[in-house]
């Protein structure tokens, strides 16, 4: 059963249509990304889904309760943690009072290994409370009842690098201990690196659900190469090139030590491009090189992220 | 069940200790007043230079008598609208205050039906409208007693009895404009604007051929005037406002069940 399925769901304010008959499945146990810019349409969804608002037409399942039956849904939301963006508490409160209050209506068996994890200051007012504090008080209340499944919407957001970093380690024990979790976010570097599968939505439609895996071999490698001798772009005669570029450097002498060392002045040529194609064509024309220095990373997500919304680039 | 009510029953708490204590102050300056003005002027007399409508909207009947002043100078001014307004006021913040600051979603994340949700809230109010009736009868009591004067026991009881139907339906007016709402201040300035709107009509329309539009607000249901100088107690008024209060905490339910938190 999937914890998740949406299907067809469609979210109109007044003319504004926020979602466009959305559909996607997100199976038991993986962890999902939703992506898309600021304003594309993922809060609209998680907010159905939660059942703060009804759908205009379709409908989801949230662990087999369908959100139009409130009945079934509060049931299933005993096992279902909820981390919005900005988490809004009564801030004449003590994070204590906060969690008190909702472990007595969902439990609260994992509250004190969170806490030690994430370093709230229960003993205060969430008047005083920053945003990166407020979010990981967000953070314990939505996981300390061991729900199945996990909705966050920008969990990230406010979090400092080293807290974001605790936090990608956590959700990776915790899909590893079988619990689903749903996360929204318009950082890509960030969704890689916890998701199992991702959706990208734009302008309240989905462009693509695919696994991080399969996004990144379609979204190919990032090469720099550099070369002794000029290279035009005409001879790079490799299929599965994109954006090829090629421009003239101050050449480093084969056999220095890379990263340094003395350079001797001479002709060399770098060539940067997107690679698609068969891995071992490309070792086999950077054989035929003499090669100063070679890169090949992950396309970066980002960039893959920009090719789905070049419609809007060119419309901008 | 109910943590919802306990939890915001206890945050309350202070106000409604606050609210009683400022109350207490006025009721307390306004007994310590009265031998002195009595024996000055003739109250009765001056009241009859006031208007009708001004006489029937602070319910003026005996100025003279501490029962009359009191029902005139702190009951009809400080219950009915001072203390009404107030009510309506907090509870039009009870849902839209929640829903503007984003505390809604957090709540209804929770196994809990919105119908919970909002009786429970609801429930909350009951807080500052029993605190402020248990302690103040006691108050007036001994201030009374303190200038040695009297008053009715069973009367002083009963205008604050009475009154808790009164204050539960116009926080039930508040309920329903916070549900309707989407921002705290406008639901409360609308709450207000009803409850404040129904008093003036039923006052100026009172000994008038539309005495009849006087019937929809709160107010005509509950007299202190007529408890404490005459003894009659509305219960059937009461019941009404109970009824209206139950009738309303329905719809706001009903509204609230199939409301897209913004």
């Amino acid at each position: 059963m999937s914890a998740i399925s949406v299907n067809g769901l469609t979210k109109e304010y007044g003319d504004v249509l926020a979602n466009d008959a959305v559909s996607f499945d997100v199976e038991a146990g993986e962890t999902f990304g939703y992506l898309g810019p600021n304003g594309a349409g993922k809060t609209t969804t998680i907010r159905t889904i939660m059942g703060f608002q009804s759908p205009t037409t379709g409908t989801a399942t949230v662990l087999g309760a369908d959100v139009r039956d409130e009945a079934a849904l509060v049931e299933a939301r005993e096992n279902v943690g909820y981390l919005p963006s900005n988490p809004g508490f009564d801030e004449t409160a003590t994070g204590m009072e906060i969690l008190d209050l909702h472990a007595s209506v969902k439990g609260d068996a994992r509250r004190e290994e969170l806490l030690e994890l994430f370093e709230v200051p229960v003993d205060r007012k969430i008047r005083g409370y920053s945003t990166g504090q407020t979010q990981k008080l967000g953070l314990v209340q939505a996981f300390m009842h061991d729900p199945d499944l996990v909705v966050m919407d920008e969990p990230t957001a406010g979090l400092d690098p080293l807290v974001q970093q605790r936090f990608n380690e956590f959700v990776r024990d915790e899909t590893a201990s079988g619990t689903t979790v749903f996360l929204s976010s318009h950082v890509l570097s960030e969704v890689r690196r916890v998701c199992d599968r991702v959706g990208i939505i734009r302008d309240g439609r989905i462009v693509t659900v695919e696994r991080v895996g399969d996004l990144l071999d379609r979204s190919g490698k990032f090469v720099r190469l550099g070369v002794a001798g000029e290279v035009a772009m005409d001879d790079v005669t490799l299929d599965g090139v994109h954006d090829l570029s090629a421009r003239p450097v101050e050449g480093v002498a084969a056999g220095a030590p890379a990263g340094g060392g003395s350079t001797v002045a001479g002709t060399a040529t770098e060539l940067t491009f997107t690679f698609t194609g068969d891995l071992n064509a490309l070792a086999d024309f950077v054989a035929e090189l003499d090669v100063l220095e070679l890169d090949i990373e992950e396309a970066p997500l980002e960039e893959i992220f920009i090719r789905f919304y070049d419609d809007e680039q060119v419309s901008a | 069940m109910f943590e919802f009510a306990w939890y915001n029953g206890r945050r309350r708490i202070k106000g409604a200790g606050a609210l009683t204590v400022g109350l207490g102050l006025l009721t307390a300056l306004y007994v310590y007043m009265f031998p002195t003005i009595t024996s000055e002027v003739n109250l009765d007399e001056y009241a009859e230079s006031w208007p009708p409508a001004l006489r029937e909207a602070f319910g003026v009947e005996s100025l003279s008598t501490i029962e009359g002043f009191l029902a005139t100078e702190l009951y009809a001014f400080g219950w009915v609208i001072l203390l009404g307004l107030y009510v309506a006021y907090s509870a039009a913040s009870l849902v839209a205050d929640d829903v503007e600051h984003g505390r809604m979603d957090m709540t209804l994340s929770l196994p809990v039906t919105r119908s919970r949700v909002l009786l429970e809230t609801f429930a909350s109010m009951l807080v500052p409208v029993f605190l402020v009736n248990l302690a103040m009868p006691l108050i007036v009591y001994v201030g009374v007693a303190g200038i040695d004067e009297s008053i009715p026991v069973a009367d002083l009881v009963m205008v604050h009895a009475l009154s808790i139907p009164y204050l539960l339906a116009a926080a039930a007016v508040g309920l329903v404009a916070s549900v309707t709402f989407d921002r705290a201040d406008i639901a409360q300035r609308a709450a207000m604007g009803v409850v404040f709107g129904l008093f003036l009509v039923d006052s100026v329309t009172s000994g008038t051929d539309f005495s009849w539009l006087g019937a929809l607000s709160p107010t005509r249901y509950y007299d202190p005037a007529e408890i404490l100088v005459r003894s009659t107690w509305d219960l059937q008024g009461a019941a009404l406002l109970l009824g209206v209060t139950a009738v309303l905490v329905l719809v706001s339910r009903e509204l609230f069940r199939r409301k897209d938190i913004a």
